[in-house]
């Protein structure tokens, strides 16, 4: 397994209203992708794009440098954002014809089937019909079915949206673990704790416009040097306000955070801190990937 | 026995009311599913001879014989065939002998009254009288259905005009010779020119076309095809509206296009769908002729097979035509009671082709707006099967009609196809069909 997936210009309008503006990045395989904007950036529509669900005004959606097409399409897996499944239908049998839908033969969509529900712990309720589920166990259903016939890429609009811990955590390890055997895995989500802790890298869109991409070290180390430090006697950090190049953005509970300029020597921020009294913490801190994203997208 | 007829459809269209109402009730297993379920299931594994069109047709059958609406259905209309069958035949009274009183009977009083049952069709059962007064007591306890003696013919209650059961017409024959009897003795006859006049058949009438006893059976074989088809596909065009509602309004929909076409997606529900109600018809006709050769029934017993794969070939054109048009109208709306405003509309032609053809087959004329409805698409299942009934139908006649269906039926299923892809991603309200034309896919 292992591909890449190229996004390349896409647009698409909607009378007055923009949704794509020549949006273009790349999902390698072998790690997870988180695909991050503010509601109404163009996110699903992207997504339905990549399965053709949408009407593009230009652009190319590619995989391994070919357009894709319906036999593509068929070995990608799709979880969209509106969840979708015969409510009357049994969840066995669903996700069995779904995986047969993508082209698996009986006998194998019946044991990837058995599998799927396994793992994501809903085996119990092979046999009850859709509606008869919980919301988190219809997530997990949906999960299955967009994994049922070992995708090669997997496309999920906001997989984790009112999952409780449990299953944040088990459907966030069945993504890591997708990816590291190969597969390409791009996820939605708003819930950036997670999305940072899931992540290798991340494309932050605004407009239907790529505004900001790579992986999460490197959007958390980017920009401005932050600092955090505690300085005995000072909990206002009254001493850091007089240092040239250095900017106060939070106190929090006698602990200072300090965004340096360039050009300042933190030598120079540590000499300033120890004047004032004795220093018992300075370390340089990430940016939190919320941090990343306020700032590109300007919010 | 005349009215049975429009009793059966006024029954056939308050079914069809109900079965709107119905839409989507689903329920436990049914007692079908544990026996068709796994059948049907090992039938769809391996590959499909019409590959993903054939999986998605194979979801469609399995789930519909699952419903509990399907076998609620399926048991009312063979109890309304059962019924359309057998009480004509008993009415009739082709499985039950007249039990006649007679009073000083003779040979030759016997003779006439034997004659008569045969020239009818009726049988009968003499039971000699001691008298006149004990004959009145059993016909009374309803121990005799009729009695006879000199000048006397006596029944238990009135016979109306309108009754044309055997029972009826055996007292009118008899009524009609004795009658002619006391006519000749008045006249002077001897017993032997009477019994001359008596014995006198009507000559033969012979005519081009087929003998009038097989057109009527043909007749009232393809009334009961006329509503077997409207019943059929008022059902299965309401699954077909609403299953493809449901598909789109619960965003399965999004999942399915993501592996497959719209077209193998559309295609297959349609054949799933239409097979089912195929299936069900030919069940239904089938079990109609044995239980009419079981009975004795001269309903459909006797109609002649081109009359029978007459109704089968428009049940199945008639699905063809209207599952496009109701597939593309399912994929607009994405709500119930916006279903329900298009559901009139499009019915609005098959409840017409079927009340004038009903009406026409009735009468027992066919009439002109019959013959030219004939070769509409819209209401040639129904006015088609009319004629063919009434053998006012030539083979070349039926053929273009057949062709004609046929080839609106193509384009119409390529517009529905547009239609839909078109319209069944579209969410937020019902999608105006104006909205569609000239407008990207969504």
């Amino acid at each position: 397994m292992g591909g890449l997936l190229e996004l390349e210009g896409l647009s698409r309008t909607f009378g007055p209203v923009t949704a794509l503006d020549k949006l273009s990045f790349e999902v390698p395989s072998g790690h997870v992708m988180g695909f991050l904007g503010p509601n109404g950036a163009g996110k699903t529509t992207t997504m339905r794009a990549i399965f053709g669900l949408m009407d593009l005004d230009a652009g190319t959606v590619r995989w391994n440098g070919e357009p894709v097409g319906a036999a593509e399409r068929r070995r990608f897996g799709y979880m969209p954002e509106e969840r979708g499944l015969y409510p009357s239908m049994l969840v066995a049998q669903q996700i069995e014809y779904l995986g047969r839908l993508h082209g698996m033969d009986a006998e194998a969509a019946g044991s990837a089937t058995r599998h799927w529900l396994e793992r994501l712990g809903v085996a119990d309720r092979a046999a009850s019909k859709v509606e008869a589920l919980s919301h988190g166990n219809q997530q997990r259903v949906q999960l299955a079915a967009a994994l049922v016939h070992d995708p090669e890429l997997l496309v999920l609009d906001e997989p984790l949206a009112g999952l409780d811990p449990t299953g944040i955590d088990v459907i966030g390890q069945v993504l890591v673990e997708r990816a590291s055997s190969g597969c390409c895995v791009l996820f939605s989500s708003h819930q950036l704790d997670q999305v940072e802790d899931l992540c290798e890298s991340v494309a932050i869109i605004d407009h239907g416009r790529l505004v900001a991409s790579g992986t999460v070290d490197e959007l958390a180390t980017s920009g401005p040097r932050r600092l955090a430090v505690r300085v005995e006697g000072d909990r206002q950090g009254a001493w850091a306000r007089s240092v040239p190049g250095v900017t106060l953005s939070e106190l929090d509970g006698g602990e200072v955070r300090l965004v340096l300029d360039d050009a300042i020597d933190s030598d120079a921020v540590l000499d300033a801190a120890r004047a004032a009294g004795r220093v018992t913490k300075f370390v340089f801190e990430r940016r939190r990937l919320s941090e990343v994203f306020r700032e590109a997208v300007n919010r | 026995m005349r009215f049975l007829p429009i009793v059966i459809a006024i029954l056939a269209v308050g079914l069809a009311i109900r079965l709107r109402r119905r839409r989507g009730i689903r329920g436990a297993p049914s007692v079908l599913g544990p026996l068709l379920g796994p059948l049907v299931a090992r039938l769809s594994r391996g590959k499909h001879p019409f590959g993903d069109t054939g999986l998605v047709a194979g979801r469609e059958i399995r789930e519909r014989l699952r419903g509990r609406t399907f076998r609620v259905i399926t048991l009312i209309l063979f109890a309304a065939v059962a019924a359309a069958v057998v009480i004509p035949a008993v009415r009739g009274g082709t499985t039950h002998a007249r039990r006649v009183g007679v009073v000083a009977g003779s040979p030759a009083l016997t003779a006439e009254l034997e004659a008569v049952a045969r020239g009818v069709g009726v049988s009968v059962e003499l039971r000699d009288q001691p008298d006149l007064a004990q004959a009145r007591s059993a016909l009374h306890a309803g121990h005799l259905d009729l009695v006879v003696g000199a000048e006397t013919i006596l029944v238990k209650d009135p016979i109306s005009d309108t009754d044309t059961s055997a029972g009826a017409r055996y007292v009118r024959a008899l009524s009609v010779a004795f009658g002619a009897q006391r006519a000749y003795r008045e006249a002077g006859l001897t017993p032997a020119q009477a019994a001359t006049i008596a014995a006198a058949r009507p000559l033969p009438v012979q005519s081009l076309n087929p003998g009038r006893n097989a057109r009527t059976t043909s007749e009232s074989t393809a009334l009961i095809g006329v509503i077997l088809i409207f019943i059929v596909l008022t059902q299965y065009l309401t699954w077909t509206l609403m299953g493809v509602m449901e598909e789109k309004a619960s965003r399965v929909i999004e999942v399915l296009l993501a592996a497959v076409r719209p077209i193998q997606l559309l295609g297959g529900k349609l054949m799933g769908i239409g097979a089912v109600a195929l299936a069900q018809a030919v069940a239904l006709v089938a079990f109609a002729l044995v239980l009419a050769e079981v009975v004795g029934s001269s309903i459909v017993h006797g109609a002649t097979p081109w009359v029978v794969v007459s109704i089968l070939v428009w049940l199945v054109l008639g699905y063809a035509f209207y599952s496009w048009v109701y597939a593309a109208a399912g994929s607009l709306a994405e709500r119930q009671d916006q279903v329900q405003s298009m559901a009139l509309p499009l019915s609005a032609p098959l409840i017409f082709g079927y009340i004038v053809s009903l009406i026409g087959a009735s009468s027992g004329h066919p009439s002109l707006l019959v013959k030219v409805l004939a070769y509409l698409p819209p209401t040639a299942p129904f006015a088609m099967t009319t004629l063919v009934g009434f053998g006012a139908a030539a083979w070349w006649q039926f053929v273009l009609s057949v062709l004609l269906t046929v080839g609106c039926t193509v384009l119409i299923a390529m517009l529905a196809a547009q239609v839909y892809r078109r319209a069944v991603l579209r969410t937020g309200g019902r999608v105006q069909l104006r909205e569609l034309l000239g407008a990207r896919t969504n």
